[in-house]
């Protein structure tokens, strides 16, 4: 049974290469802006030392907060880039298999329909967060090394600026659990690609993204609501994760507390509230509609004729 | 009971056409049965009701299995080649080969290799690299070194040239077939697996013109050679059809003892491709 699941899932990253050269190509693209960010800032020479002059006499919590916004841009860089990847990913999983008939194979095998489109749910819950993650830690070890190196060749101390204060552990942690939970929180959407993939016949990303416009202006029009738009709006702008704020105010917050005179947020862990998100109905009223999308998706693969 | 299929007024329709139409058939284990009928006969549909892909009204029994409601333990018994080249163009050979081993209880890995040993297929390509008859053969290879108890075979040599079309069938009677296995096979070309054949089902219209084991033929039907004017007389004989050769006519009947028509002209068993458009063509059964 689970080696079963785990060839499936590999079958996926097979068929759907992009999973791991998307992150893999961005990784190289923020390496090669760190090697040309360096040379770049390089040519104004005694600012820049004057900069990494000032930076050393900064206090630990000013340094790892520098090296902190540097990272989570870094990741959110990957999470935009994710997400992306994982529409066009559900979009396809049941699309192509119809359109190169190639579903004429995978149905002679003893796999059955939920087997199959659990392994593609999967891979865009679980799987497509992972790999941007395992790039993401890489990709920051890269560019600090780069920044090290850099740092080392103007005659300041790397270990004192970079590595000593920050917190790795910390930042990672907080991202894996960032990027585990946005495609937990956006599961209706995902249980929505998949079904949209599994039953229309052509374009699915029209078909997919059309009713969505189109449904909270009906709705507008024809009842005077704005349920949906609403509904709509707070499932893409407020992910529950954060402590005692919307994901909007984030900067806002770090701002106040600043200007107060307050250290800097080093530690990002405290900032996330993971019982009130698994506390959160939405969540949970989400991840119900996401299984209906899905069991609706097993149910046109295995009962529609193709012929 | 000793069908491997067993199938009792089956019919489905697509809308308002009637693709397989009351049709009621068996297939005994060890039998090569040749289901042969023009383009839009039903025999696809057919074949899909068979294999679990489409649902039928009627009473539908595959090794004991309700094909449709009962697909995954079917498969894990049955292997098909539901139309051509349908593997997926991405796939390298290697990955497809660990594919079905991880996930097929009966696949023999030795057995794949051995018969992709034979070809010039190479294990790090993808699909979409092999030419066509390269996939045909790749994806025979694997059906073959499934060790199931029906083979479905749906036009298998389509887009082969024809060594590679005899080599296959061959390969098929002496690698795969050993009396215990069964094999349900669909083509155009019928005189290509006409003396493989055990069992001969004609179809059309979505409903089945003739069913026969092939050794019984020789009893039932008999095609008549003969001059014009001897045509003539043997036409009281009510043939099926009737055809030109050469300036010579040939007459085909069913049911007619051959000591009838002794001394009207040449007589012997029609080919299989003969018979079969004098039962589609000819006048209607």
């Amino acid at each position: 049974m689970i080696a079963r699941q785990a060839i499936l899932l590999r079958r996926e990253l097979w068929e759907h290469r992009s999973i791991l050269v998307t992150p893999a190509v961005i990784a190289l693209l923020v390496s090669l802006m760190a090697v040309t960010g360096h040379v770049v800032v390089s040519t104004f020479d005694q600012a820049v030392d004057g900069v990494i002059l000032g930076a050393s006499v900064l206090g630990e919590s000013e340094r790892s907060g520098a090296v902190g916004v540097l990272m989570t841009g870094i990741s959110s860089l990957f999470a935009i880039a994710m997400w992306i990847l994982t529409v066009f990913y559900a979009l396809d999983a049941l699309y192509t298999e119809r359109k190169d008939r190639s579903i004429l194979f995978w149905r002679s095998i003893p796999c059955t329909d939920s087997e199959t489109v659990l392994s593609k749910l999967i891979t865009a819950m679980v799987v497509v967060p992972l790999v941007s993650f395992a790039a993401i830690m890489v990709t920051h070890l890269v560019v600090l090394s780069l920044t090290s190196l850099w740092i080392e060749w103007r005659g300041a101390n790397a270990w004192h600026l970079i590595w000593s204060a920050t917190p790795f552990i910390d930042n990672w942690v907080a991202t894996l659990v960032v990027l585990l939970a946005l495609p937990l929180w956006l599961s209706p959407f995902i249980g929505w690609f998949l079904f949209v993939s599994a039953f229309t016949k052509r374009s699915p990303f029209l078909v997919a993204f059309l009713p969505i416009f189109i449904l909270p202006m009906l709705e507008k029009t024809l009842v005077g609501s704005t349920l949906l738009a609403e509904a709509l709006f707070v499932r893409t702008g407020q992910l529950p994760l954060f402590q005692g704020l919307d994901t909007g105010d984030l900067l806002f917050y770090e701002g106040e507390k600043m200007a107060a005179g307050q250290a800097p947020t080093i530690s990002l862990l405290p900032l996330l509230d993971l019982s009130r998100f698994f506390g959160s109905p939405a969540l949970w009223l989400g991840i119900a509609v996401c299984g209906l999308f899905v069991l609706a998706a097993i149910y046109v693969r295995r009962y529609r004729d193709d012929s | 009971m000793t069908s491997l299929v067993s199938a009792r007024n089956v019919s489905k329709n697509y809308g308002k056409v009637r693709a397989v139409d009351d049709v009621s058939f068996d297939i005994e284990k060890g039998r090569i049965m040749g289901l042969i009928g023009p383009n839009g006969a039903g025999k696809t549909t057919l074949l899909k009701a068979v294999l679990g892909l489409t649902d039928c009204q009627g009473s539908l029994s595959v090794l004991g299995l309700d094909p449709f409601r009962q697909r995954k333990e079917l498969m894990r018994e049955i292997s098909f080649i539901a139309d051509v080249a349908v593997l997926p163009r991405w796939i390298r050979v290697s990955q497809l080969l660990h594919f079905v081993e991880t996930v097929h209880p009966r696949f023999s890995r030795a057995r794949a290799d051995e018969l992709l040993a034979r070809t010039r297929i190479r294990r790090d390509a993808r699909v979409r690299e092999l030419s066509k008859g390269m996939i045909t053969q790749l994806h025979l290879s694997i059906i073959v070194a499934i060790d199931a108890r029906l083979l479905v075979l749906d036009e298998p040599t389509i887009g082969l040239d024809i060594i590679f079309r005899k080599e296959f069938y061959t390969n098929l009677l002496n690698d795969y077939f050993d009396g215990e296995r069964t094999i349900l096979i669909t083509t155009h070309q019928v005189e290509e697996i006409e003396h493989l054949l055990t069992d001969v089902m004609f179809i059309n219209d979505g409903r089945i013109v003739l069913q026969a084991g092939m050794d019984a033929l020789p009893e039932h039907y008999v095609e008549l050679m003969t001059s014009a004017e001897n045509a003539e007389r043997a036409r009281q004989f009510k043939p099926i059809f009737e055809r030109d050769v050469f300036g010579k006519k040939v007459l085909t009947f069913e049911g007619v003892g051959r000591e009838q028509l002794q001394g009207l002209g040449d007589l012997r068993t029609p080919a299989i491709a003969d018979l079969f458009v004098a039962k589609i063509k000819g006048v209607p059964a």
